[in-house]
């Protein structure tokens, strides 16, 4: 069976689909450009653990310094401590992983060679672990781990725009030889 | 052909449903800045003071409110007069509910009550929770409130929602009081 020769409402409900997450993923690349940052360096400064205003050194209880007012963030930043950290990773993990899945069950009809298949369709999956994964490896292994976040969302993206791409080609546009 | 179709798409139409309990984008009431400044008014000088609970002080939070302090610093930003008084000393607490985190700011005065309390973040969804709560006047019946009187404050109108958030924000004002309370002969 493939796209090409699905019924028409199939074909219809595949699209809507894909429209969908195609606005979704617009809407969740504008909040994440807003809330945090799609950079590397703003992913690292909502993830990493706070660090100390003042020269605090291990072992001191306390210590304190003048600062000016400029100095107290002016553009509320989210800081996701590692409970938030928990709550995101888990409706991402499923939300994201369902999402997929869902784009793996319509790119499986697509007309491409099995093993482009499974490479493009791997994407979804692959981004979203890596940009889960890529959160807690910041905050608890390095903040030079922030890097994988920007990376997973890309391939996140990437894999949706060919797997929503070469699915509406195959939907739509492509003739069937008759045999 | 098309049974089959059907069967993949029910399938995958249940699978979706977790999907919902996405939590919803935050809603920044004010931004740090701005609060330090509204809640210490009269303060000309500001300072940062961080400081580490002892295993004692730790212990002593959880008995007034019951919660235990689990961050490795907790930072106070202080503000004093052009003669060094102590006007007051804002702090940041959170806690993260299934709807999302809430976000408040306490300042406490030099002997340990209530100054103000700002809501400074909520969620979408709890934004419609806490707004009658911030339109009622519920934060100014914590001034003058120690600890436990900030625990102790509920609200009877609202939904069953607001009331929830209600208390999730009188928990919060009574963490940041015991937390400055504990810490004050270091302040």
């Amino acid at each position: 069976m493939k796209l090409s020769r699905f019924p028409l409402s199939a074909k219809l409900f595949c699209t809507l689909f894909l429209m969908g997450i195609g606005c979704g993923s617009l809407a969740a690349f504008a909040q994440a450009s807003t809330a945090v940052g799609l950079s590397p360096a703003a992913v690292r400064e909502s993830l990493s653990p706070e660090m100390p205003m003042t020269a605090m050194g291990h072992g001191q209880m306390s210590a304190e310094k003048e600062i000016d007012l400029a100095q107290i963030p002016e553009s509320a930043k989210v800081w996701m401590r590692t409970p938030l950290l928990i709550q995101t990773s888990h409706t991402h993990l499923f939300g994201q992983t369902l999402i997929a899945g869902l784009l793996a069950l319509i790119f499986a009809f697509n007309s491409l060679r099995e093993g482009a298949k499974c490479a493009i369709g791997a994407l979804p999956f692959v981004g979203t672990w890596l940009d889960i994964g890529g959160m807690w490896a910041t905050r608890f292994a390095s903040p030079s781990l922030s890097v994988l976040v920007i990376a997973g969302g890309t391939l996140f993206a990437l894999g949706y725009a060919l797997i929503a791409g070469f699915s509406i080609y195959d939907l739509w546009f492509r003739k069937e030889l008759s045999a | 052909m098309n049974a089959r179709l059907a069967r993949l798409l029910a399938l995958a139409l249940a699978a979706a449903a977790p999907v919902r309990a996405h939590i919803t984008p935050p809603v920044v009431l004010a931004s740090d800045r701005d609060a330090v400044a509204r809640l210490l008014a009269g303060s000309s000088r500001y300072f940062v003071r961080e400081v580490r609970l002892s295993p004692t002080q730790r212990e002593s939070v959880r008995q007034k409110t019951g919660w235990t302090p689990d961050e490795d610093l907790y930072r106070f930003y202080v503000g004093r007069t052009a003669d060094a008084v102590t006007v007051g000393a804002t702090i940041f607490i959170s806690e993260f509910t299934m709807h999302g985190p809430v976000r408040v700011a306490v300042a406490l005065a030099p002997d340990g009550r209530v100054k103000g309390v700002s809501v400074v973040e909520v969620t979408e969804e709890t934004y419609g929770w806490v707004k009658p709560l911030l339109d009622g006047g519920f934060l100014q019946r914590f001034a003058g409130r120690d600890a436990g009187g900030a625990l102790s404050q509920t609200v009877d109108s609202g939904g069953s929602m607001s009331r929830f958030y209600a208390g999730v924000i009188a928990r919060l004002v009574g963490r940041a009081a015991a937390l400055y309370d504990v810490t004050r002969s270091t302040q």
